[in-house]
């Protein structure tokens, strides 16, 4: 199997692109009368690399799945290799496509990261070595050797995402098909699929939003929109056209349209310039708090946190909020972000000063800091659980026992606060991802927190919904601390960065000092500016593009 | 009406003292409860933890050393022969055994204990109440407290319960030295081995891996509803709250099948699992077998040819 | 309540076993091939499903759910109930690897006949659906308690007393079963009703 693999691509490269997949007017409508597909016809060549994109729920993953066989065929034809799929030739391309979708976990069936790997090639009917070396040599590639019998559960999020990218590698796919691969990955492990795909030599289809992230990995892309295919041509030609971006929400370029290159945020006057230490160190453990006018909403002095299992969570945390600030946080995945975050929503308990309002927290204020601290979770969108929005938009003020009628206010308020008026009724789980995200904000500013914390708000939207979210979030009007590898957001929204690596609270400055820093790479190995590069050649096709066409 | 044989009156004084014995230690109970609970409310979610069974695996003893398909085929039958056990004495006697029998296959005594903690509620309602509803026989011993001349203790529904008790504790043991001692997909292999359906095991090893990822899905579910203010009390808004989220995270299972079964499609699933051929049982792995088994048979023959303490 | 080994008598245990074999073999059959992994993936969330407390006074109970499983597996659940309940058993020691088999039989015949019962009482309207829902959360647990019982007396006459015992102590679970039941499958009614078809397997 191996051989005939390697003999298609020599025979592709020779006699260049050859058609490898042909669909023809492919149409899908779902089960509950949903029409995924209109007429699709499109030919995929061999040695392809390209970028799927649309808004979210324009079709993108049907079709994909139309790809693979896994969705029956409806209207229209598919031919893989210039033939119609039987049974017999669907077994075989399945096992020479690899298909990466969003959910790692469901990719990890097995109870070591080993067999999880091995799975595919054992399909394959490999022999037992030849099956362990793959396994071997694709969990390093992914830089996971030391996991290797691990089951997945003991993974992060990061490193099942890893994994399972070498579950797909190790059947040596002749194609390669990715669902938004790197969604919530840290810049560093982005880097590592980067890295890999560019090594790929077969035929690649990369669905994603984040087009900097496409942009050297892709020659061509596809659009869809609402099931039908609106451009098929290079990734230049997408990447140059704004309107066209604009017109399928996939204009990222709202990001920049304010900023420029050399940006410089204005920085609201309430802006302290205080570093690591902000109190008084008059001896070893004397802390005189100032009481001064504007006491800080939450402090930390000292603080620590230990998981239960004994690992560090936070090391040394020395943290001021003020109110009106707005403060990103940032650092590799595993830093201690999130741990932060749950220990000032009063989940974790630890250890050292953490003080509200100026008073050091006791269990009774802890028992009660949801009233004024809130927060919007990372999948924030997966985890409402009312069977109607208004109910869910109402869950805390009602736990918070308002009356009826401060209820009813409050949860208008909320919903008309992200746009979602008039969608009371509606069933949270049928809706599209952008408006849970939107609901799961309005879940929380119902409560009217005085501060909000909101981990990764922007991770799989598409960028109309993130350009609407950018908005939502301008206009609240409450302490904000944003969690985020999404340098764009930093820059728009925050006038405060922390930087964390491995549970310490490692930079406290201004945004504007964070983004001229070009020491972080060397501490975390984050290197949140290598897209930049990609930006200014898109800006330029933009730029000359735009000369191109104003003038008529 | 069967006639006790011996009835004790117990006295008033010794009633006391066992009261307060009783007392003392439900109160400590209590307390290491509340220590551990107090614990608990440190912590973010109740304690939803799963237990690694195979954490001990990568060891050596005369456990790990057996063959899974062997080991599990004899210690298992060995399980059925200690419930065919009437005796207290040679119930204590397999207990012993499973105390052994953990020690030398080096696992954590803790989680030997963990085991009996899990079940300690079950069987203290047979302790309790066993000795009191048991029918009056022929002969036997019947203690009077005071102030309960109308609920006698029978000894023998004593002895019962405690039977009971020493059996439950002996299996419980077991079970740490039978399937903590090698890895999880290799145990099931030996389960495999033994007639099992590979389907079935299949179905085990998949629940056995999702488990966790809906363990922590229910975590992230009750965080989020932790930070809007739930709080879990005894009334009809907890309940809808729950059955809202049992709801949503059946819905998630539902959405999930869909999804791990295409991901499995996709790396070439074709209604079997693919497996390697294990390593073969060997002549030392079934002398141990033989051993075991004659070990069950003797406690067994002993059980009924030397009944010591018999009902 | 699960049995824990020691309880049953050799006889119960090993004609219990053999009828849970026998119940498993033939849901295998019922159900196509390519559910086995999907109702893997189900049983998972019924497992962490039965991990979740919910106070009762000074005490807490743990949900037995035979009532739900039966509604949303149908023929399948009778499977999905025995390898969770095995799962349960090598994990945490709930229910005795000796007992596994009426332990299975417990909750898996309620499951199965609350399933059938839900089926064809549950009309179409969320109202109709949600009493149906909170009637087999009860008669199912109602049903396992009896079996409990019934297990335990016919282990040995010693055992009536403990067994009069566990039937009381399941009222309180029997209500709030109903209650959990009835809002669990209203939410599934509004949010995903097709899940009640059992089409999925």
């Amino acid at each position: 199997m191996h051989q005939i693999n390697s003999r298609y691509r020599e025979d592709a490269e020779q006699d260049g692109h050859e058609s490898l997949f042909a669909l023809d007017r492919l149409s899908f409508t779902y089960p509950d009368g949903k029409e995924a597909l209109r007429e699709i016809s499109l030919s995929i060549r061999r040695g392809d690399h390209i970028a799927l994109v649309g808004k979210n729920g324009s079709g993108k993953s049907t079709l994909v799945r139309h790809l693979n066989g896994l969705l029956p065929l409806q209207s229209g034809s598919l031919h893989y290799q210039g033939k119609t799929l039987d049974p017999t030739l669907l077994a075989d391309m399945r096992l020479n496509i690899g298909i990466l979708f969003q959910d790692p976990d469901n990719h990890l069936f097995c109870n070591t990261l080993y067999e999880d790997v091995a799975f595919g090639p054992m399909n394959k009917g490999l022999a037992r070595e030849e099956v362990d070396q793959l396994v071997k040599r694709c969990l390093a590639d992914v830089g996971l050797s030391h996991l290797i019998y691990k089951p997945a559960h003991h993974l992060s999020y990061g490193q099942k995402k890893r994994a399972a990218f070498a579950a797909i590698l190790a059947m040596q796919p002749e194609v390669l098909i990715l669902d938004e691969p790197t969604a919530n990955l840290d810049p560093k492990q982005e880097l590592i699929f980067k890295e890999l795909l560019r090594a790929f030599q077969g035929t690649l289809i990369i669905i994603d939003h984040d087009l900097l992230f496409l942009y050297d990995l892709c020659d061509r892309a596809v659009v869809l929109a609402d099931g039908h295919i609106h451009h098929d041509y290079s990734f230049q030609e997408l990447v140059s056209q704004q309107n066209a971006l604009r017109e399928h929400g996939l204009d990222f370029t709202f990001r920049f349209t304010c900023c420029g290159n050399d940006h410089s945020h204005p920085q609201t006057s309430s802006h302290q310039h205080h570093h690591h230490h902000t109190h008084e160190h008059g001896g070893r453990d004397s802390h005189t708090l100032i009481a001064d006018e504007k006491t800080p909403i939450l402090e930390l002095q000292h603080f620590n946190y230990c998981y239960p299992d004994k690992t560090t969570g936070i090391i040394d945390a020395n943290l001021i909020v003020k109110r009106g600030e707005t403060i990103a946080l940032v650092g590799e995945n595993g830093a201690g972000k999130s741990t932060l975050a749950a220990c000032l929503l009063g989940l974790h308990h630890g250890e050292g000063f953490f003080l509200f309002h100026g008073e050091q927290l006791n269990q009774d204020m802890r028992r009660n800091l949801w009233k004024q601290v809130g927060m919007v979770f990372q999948n924030s969108a997966d985890q409402l659980f009312c069977p109607s929005c208004w109910e869910e938009v109402a869950f805390g003020p009602q736990q918070m026992g308002l009356s009826k009628k401060e209820v009813e206010m409050r949860v208008a308020e909320a919903l008309n606060n992200v746009r979602l008026s008039g969608y009371e009724k509606r069933v949270p789980l049928n809706m599209s991802g952008g408006e849970r995200k939107r609901l799961a904000i309005a879940a929380a500013l119902s409560m009217q927190p005085e501060v909000l914390i909101l981990d990764e708000p922007t991770a799989s939207l598409d960028p109309q919904s993130q350009e609407l979210l950018l908005g939502i979030l301008n206009n609240l009007n409450m302490t904000r601390i944003l969690i985020t590898h999404d340098m764009f957001f930093i820059r728009e929204l925050s006038n405060r960065t922390l930087v964390m690596h491995q549970g310490r609270i490692i930079r406290d400055y201004p945004t504007s000092t964070f983004l001229a820093d070009d020491h972080l790479q060397d501490i975390n190995g984050l290197d949140y500016t290598y897209k930049s590069h990609c930006l200014d050649q898109i800006m330029d096709l933009q730029y000359h593009n735009g000369r191109k066409h104003t003038p008529v | 009406m069967p006639v006790p044989g011996k009835i004790i009156h117990v006295s008033g004084f010794l009633t006391v003292g066992i009261l307060l014995l009783v007392i003392l230690l439900s109160v400590q109970g209590f307390i290491s409860f509340k220590r551990r609970s107090k614990n608990k409310n440190k912590a973010e979610t109740p304690d939803w933890s799963i237990p690694t069974l195979d954490a001990y695996a990568d060891s050596t003893s005369f456990f790990h050393n057996w063959d899974p398909a062997a080991k599990i085929g004899s210690l298992f039958p060995y399980c059925f022969l200690i419930i065919s056990l009437k005796s207290p004495f040679w119930c204590a006697i397999a207990l012993i055994v499973s105390i052994f029998s953990i020690f030398f296959s080096n696992i954590a005594w803790q989680r030997g204990l963990r085991r009996l903690a899990a079940m300690s509620g079950f069987l203290l309602m047979f302790l309790l109440i066993v000795p009191f509803s048991s029918p009056a026989r022929q002969g036997e011993t019947v203690l009077i407290f005071p102030l309960l001349q109308s609920l006698p203790f029978h000894l023998s529904g004593f002895l019962l319960a405690l039977t009971i008790v020493l059996k439950a504790f002996a299996i419980a043991l077991m079970i740490e030295p039978m399937l903590g001692t090698s890895s999880l997909p290799l145990t099931l292999q030996g389960f495999s081995r033994l007639g099992l359906p590979q389907a079935i095991i299949q179905m085990i090893l998949l629940t056995h891996r999702y488990i966790f990822v809906f363990q922590q899905e229910i975590i992230r579910m009750y965080l989020s509803m932790r930070v809007r203010g739930f709080t879990a009390r005894t009334d009809l808004a907890t309940m809808r709250t729950m059955g809202n989220f049992l709801g949503m995270l059946f819905i998630s299972s539902f959405d999930r099948t869909q999804k791990v079964y295409e991901a499995m499609l996709c790396r070439g699933y074709h209604g079997i699992y693919p497996t390697f051929a294990l390593p073969q049982t060997r002549i030392r792995d079934l002398a141990k077998s033989g051993l075991w088994i004659l070990l069950g048979i003797l406690l067994l023959v002993l059980d009924r040819v030397v009944p010591v303490l018999p009902l | 309540m699960h049995i824990s080994d020691g309880v049953l008598s050799v006889t119960i245990s090993v004609a219990t076993y053999a009828l849970t074999l026998a119940g498993t073999a033939l849901s295998v059959k019922k159900v196509r091939d390519e559910s086995l992994p999907k109702i893997a993936v189900v049983t998972s969330a019924f497992f962490v499903a039965s991990l979740i407390h919910l106070p009762l006074g000074p005490t807490s109970v743990h949900l037995l759910m035979p009532g739900i499983v039966g509604a949303l597996l149908g023929p399948a659940a009778f499977l999905s109930i025995t390898v969770g309940l095995f799962l349960q058993s090598i994990l945490f020691q709930f229910g005795g690897l000796t007992a596994l088999g009426a332990n299975a039989i417990m909750m898996g015949v309620p499951a199965l006949t609350c399933g059938f019962l839900f089926k064809w009482i549950r009309g179409s309207s969320r109202m109709s659906n949600t009493l149906a829902g909170a009637l087999v959360g009860g008669l199912g647990t109602i049903f396992a308690a009896v079996l409990l019982a019934v297990f335990l007396f016919t282990s040995g006459e010693d055992f009536l007393g403990v067994a009069k015992f566990a039937l009381v102590a399941h009222i309180p679970v029997v209500i709030i079963e109903a209650a959990v039941s009835a809002f669990t499958i209203s939410f599934i009614y509004r949010v995903k009703p097709e899940m009640l078809d059992w089409k999925n397997f």
